[in-house]
């Protein structure tokens, strides 16, 4: 699948750089050649220059597009994607039932067509597979929803993703063959891990994937110390679930962790909500570390949101279609309103696995009034609230995820990640959450801060086992891989990392 | 004479200066490397022929928009308003078209080779300034130093081919030498905007590759070939680069060998702002 290329000269890159804008601005199929041509070239400039320009990422961007142009550019991509997806068992029942013709679909028509549930994608996943198309990677998503998805993809649109991936962490700046990346996150988020390492190929960064294992052996690994040629000592990026990156916040606090003993710079965050608490806990053990993290899926992928510094979730309209849709009238959700996030990723993009308007579950709101961040020329949302199946709907209205983690993992009582539970109770909501005390302190604290995030809070229940909560809140880190052995003493053989640390300290 | 070689040695000390203070625009992606080098040499051996197989007005309009380019992208880190950029870059190509004998039907004038002369020395630096912070090494000029001492041998003294070229371009614009008149009317004496562009690019990329001293001896290497030719009894055009070129791929050498690597423009712009360039 990856081809490193060998030559970078300034005359063909040109020539890749503007193929590779062709398939941009036009949506014909991309040249892995020519990305592949371009991360070299990328990779070549970092080398030569020891830093490349931001201009190199807005190079390559697609370009900005009006109100009009945008919605002609998105109803002629998706005509396209309609007419892949008649190749797919699945949609051609369906535009068949429908009588719908692809090539003469307006806006109208589009929000005609029925969303795509989640089930009925996780049941029979190759009903949405092209007829023609060569599936080479099944992905899952790690089935946090109880069971898994499967999505495939070619190994055209594999190389292409690794390629566009190497190139985005490149030109802004993301990565460099100096780094030392570990990937902590589920073996089974295939892609996700396939992408980065296939970028790390591209680019030259040393890459492991760690897993999610006991979180004392992931310090251990982030603190050990390397002497490989031209690379940091230490593990410089990462890449792992929130959740996890609270576990290892709590277990480095407690192993007497400080930011001296990590030489992490970046850490990339996904799959579940990411909270400005964790954020800030997280700087306690690693220092100032830059916390990356946009809104991305297993489904939908490359299509995903980009957070601007105002924290919208910004959608870039040549790479697929998307709608906030209310999930009570099933129409676009108005201002005020909360959404799904329903997507059609265009081509050229993907081939394999057609997906046409499919309900992610995720939730928005959309923004209403122009925006004024540095991304405001392309569509956004509100960062994601949660899922749909995770929120709960009270008498007054409506609770998301976002709120109470926003307001637990805000609370250092709280240990990260928030292992908590909510449900409606009459006129509000019942929280209940794994504290370091029970008291009466931590009760007022813990109120304070969800009636500052909006819960309406009706009954609290502290506890200090995880076992102890009623309906718990599913985290990714709960995906631990199995260890040989005690971690601990795993460690202690394998690594100088943990008995080094405690020498430091007896030191001190 | 010795208002070419003057020229020649304000030229090479503008592409300096212009080195040390701007920054040109460089394409984001990309960095110039050996395969860039042979496209260039494969032009080098075929635009001869094609600016002597054009018809002049064909051959001067490519002149025109190539130097238009090459001045914009000069002048670009210099000034800051657009319109100036463009104003001034449309100016001195102007002056020049309207100044040579293509348009006068004149043989040259002095103010012809002074619009002429400024140009090119504008020109040079821009495109030599170019090639390096687009990461020229030192060892690519020294290749192409190396290819240009055969080529100008072969194109100089076996065939006719650089006379041919003097003969089709000269008092045309953009006449490719820096020139300036003697003794009777319609006599001159130039070098070539070949040679000035390797004497220029060299101490450049040498000060890059190696640091300030091998930039420095660099200029007094070439400068002194360039001095060492005007000196010479010349009664026909000679190969300037048959000198230029074996000094420049011996200065080279030495310096990778005692120095074992170039240093990438990254390296240099650290050295650079910690006053050891």
């Amino acid at each position: 699948v990856f081809e490193p290329s060998k030559g970078k000269k300034m005359f063909e890159t040109a020539f890749a750089q503007l193929r590779t804008a062709a398939s941009i601005a036009l949506g014909i199929r991309f040249s892995p050649r020519a990305l592949e041509r371009l991360v070299d070239a990328a990779r070549a400039t970092q080398q030569e220059f020891g830093t490349i320009s931001l201009d190199s990422a807005e190079m390559l961007a697609p370009p900005t597009l009006d109100e009009e142009t945008r919605r002609d550019l998105q109803l002629r991509r998706f005509r396209k994607q309609a007419k892949l997806a008649l190749e797919t068992p699945y949609y051609r029942t369906l535009f068949e039932r429908l009588h719908l013709h692809p090539e003469h679909l307006c806006w109208e028509d589009i929000q005609n067509i029925p969303l795509t549930p989640k089930t009925d994608l996780r049941n029979d996943s190759d009903a949405f597979v092209r007829q023609a198309a060569q599936p080479y990677l099944r992905t899952t998503t790690t089935g946090t929803t109880g069971r898994i998805t499967s999505i495939y993809f070619s190994q055209h649109e594999v190389r292409v993703m690794v390629a566009l991936s190497a190139l985005g962490f490149l030109t802004n700046r993301l990565l460099s063959s100096a780094d030392l990346v570990q990937i902590n996150t589920s073996s089974r988020a295939a892609l996700g891990n396939l992408g980065l390492s296939g970028a790390c190929f591209h680019i030259g960064a040393t890459v492991f994937l760690a897993g999610i294992v006991p979180p004392q052996q992931t310090l251990a690994l982030l603190s050990e110390e390397h002497h490989l040629p031209g690379k940091k000592p230490k593990v410089s990026a990462i890449s792992i679930y929130p959740s996890y990156l609270g576990e290892l916040v709590e277990t480095g606090l407690r192993l007497g962790y400080r930011p001296s003993d990590f030489g992490l710079e970046k850490v990339f965050v996904g799959g579940e909500i990411v909270t400005a608490g964790l954020k800030e806990r997280a700087r306690h053990v690693f220092g100032n570390v830059a916390i990356h993290g946009d809104y991305a899926m297993t489904e939908t992928l490359p299509f995903g949101g980009q957070l601007c510094s105002q924290g919208h979730l910004h959608f870039e309209p040549s790479l697929g279609l998307m709608e906030v849709i209310n999930p009570e009238t099933g129409q676009t959700a108005k201002p005020g309103e909360f959404g799904t996030i329903v997507v059609t990723p265009f081509p050229p993009y993907r081939e394999t696995t057609i997906l046409v308007r499919y309900n992610t579950e995720d939730l928005v709101y959309p923004l209403a009034g122009p925006m004024t961040c540095e991304k405001q020329a392309l569509p956004a949302t509100t960062n994601l609230l949660g899922k749909l199946r995770l929120s709960v709907r009270h008498e007054r209205g409506w609770i998301f995820p976002r709120q109470i983690l926003e307001a637990l993992e805000a609370i250092e009582e709280v240990p990260l990640p928030a292992r908590c539970g909510f449900w409606p109770t009459q006129d509000g909501v019942a929280v209940e959450v794994v504290t370091r005390a029970d008291n009466a302190r931590v009760r007022a604290k813990i109120e304070r801060s969800l009636g500052d995030q909006g819960v309406p809070v009706r009954e609290l229940y502290l506890v200090s086992d995880p076992a102890q909560l009623q309906s718990p809140y599913p985290l990714r880190c709960d995906l631990k891989e199995s260890v040989f052995g005690n971690p601990s003493t795993l460690v202690k053989t394998n690594s100088p990392a943990i008995p080094s640390l405690a020498d430091k300290r007896e030191k001190e | 004479m010795i208002v070419v070689f003057a020229l020649s040695v304000m030229t090479v000390l503008l592409g300096s200066f212009y080195f040390q203070k701007f920054s040109v625009k460089r394409p984001p992606i990309g960095v110039f490397n050996l395969a860039d080098l042979v496209v260039m040499m494969v032009m080098i051996i075929l635009l001869p022929y094609l600016y002597i197989w054009l018809p002049s007005w064909v051959a001067a309009g490519i002149w025109v928009v190539e130097i238009l380019a090459i001045l914009y992208i000069t002048f670009e880190p210099v000034m800051r308003a657009r319109w100036t950029i463009g104003l001034l870059s449309l100016l001195l190509t102007g002056a020049e078209v309207a100044l040579s004998s293509w348009v006068t039907g004149k043989t040259m004038s002095l103010y012809f080779m002074l619009v002429n002369d400024l140009v090119l020395m504008l020109a040079i630096a821009g495109v030599t300034n170019l090639w390096v912070q687009s990461g020229m090494k030192a060892r690519d000029v020294a290749i192409l130093g190396g290819f240009l001492t055969i080529y100008d041998l072969v194109a100089t003294s076996v065939m006719t081919l650089t006379d041919d070229l003097i003969r089709q371009t000269v008092g045309y614009p953009f006449t490719p030498m820096i020139i300036w008149p003697v003794g009777s009317e319609g006599h001159w004496f130039g070098i070539g905007l070949g040679d000035l562009l390797n004497a220029t690019v060299f101490p450049m990329a040498m000060r890059k590759a190696f640091g300030s001293r091998a930039g420095l001896a660099a200029m007094v290497l070439t400068l002194g070939a360039v001095a060492l030719v005007m000196t010479l009894p010349l009664t026909k055009t000679f190969p300037v680069m048959v000198v230029l070129g074996p000094l420049m791929i011996v200065h080279y050498l030495y310096w990778y060998r005692r120095s074992g690597q170039e240093r990438t423009l990254g390296q240099f712009a650290v050295y650079s702002n910690a006053g050891a360039g």
